[in-house]
């Protein structure tokens, strides 16, 4: 059985949103301003990771969407 | 004179150490959340974004110091090994003592919950175990 989503997790949700979402730019601009080769191809590797994290977190959020309570629960 | 077309505010070494320690930040992030995760699926999440992002700050990590952009923190010396080791050796020895008297005081009061009738004779035992 799935549980709706509590208060608590969603925040931490979002809050790795914002995280993955400052790390995908992080390591675009470390992946085009990089001289050093292998600098550059791990940095632009992490990008694509950190926006399936995104992707995940996004994902699990929406899933969470269709069952959660429109009125608060005592 | 322009240096190149790689133009950027900080150096590499500078933007590299920040993705790292943003990594190790966000590690840290991931562990909280999922210990504080009332969802076994979104526990399941985060666990699976905690160890995905374990992998990267590690690759991170090896590349930088191949580098030479990481200086590691120098190695800790023998005797210091050996005091820590002596120390942790008798608090592991305290501890032992500790359990054995513990589980010996649980295992003689259940002996005492299940013998309402023999009361007085379970409670004077000539030899206490845990003591020895």
């Amino acid at each position: 059985m799935i549980l709706p989503l509590t208060a608590k997790e969603m925040e931490y949700i979002v809050d790795s949103m914002s995280n993955e979402d400052l790390l995908m730019k992080q390591c675009a601009v470390t992946a085009a301003t990089a001289n050093n080769g292998s600098l550059r191809q791990i940095c632009s590797q992490m990008q694509q990771v950190h926006e399936q994290h995104y992707q995940a977190l996004m994902s699990a959020l929406s899933y969470h969407q269709s069952m959660a309570p429109t009125q608060p629960q005592s | 004179m322009y240096q190149s077309h790689n133009q950027s505010l900080m150096p590499e070494q500078d933007m590299a150490y920040t993705v790292l320690a943003d990594l190790k930040r966000v590690s840290r992030e991931y562990a909280i959340a999922a210990t504080e995760s009332t969802c076994p699926d979104i526990r399941q999440l985060f666990t699976s974004l905690l160890n995905s992002t374990l992998r990267l700050q590690g690759d991170l990590f090896q590349t930088m110091q191949q580098l030479k952009m990481y200086t590691p923190s120098s190695p800790a010396l023998k005797q210091e090994i050996d005091k820590q080791l002596r120390q942790h050796e008798q608090t592991f020895q305290k501890t032992k003592q500790f359990l054995q008297q513990t589980n010996g005081n649980v295992q003689q009061f259940s002996n005492l919950a299940g013998q309402h009738q023999m009361q007085q004779a379970s409670m004077q035992q000539p030899n206490n175990p845990y003591y020895m």
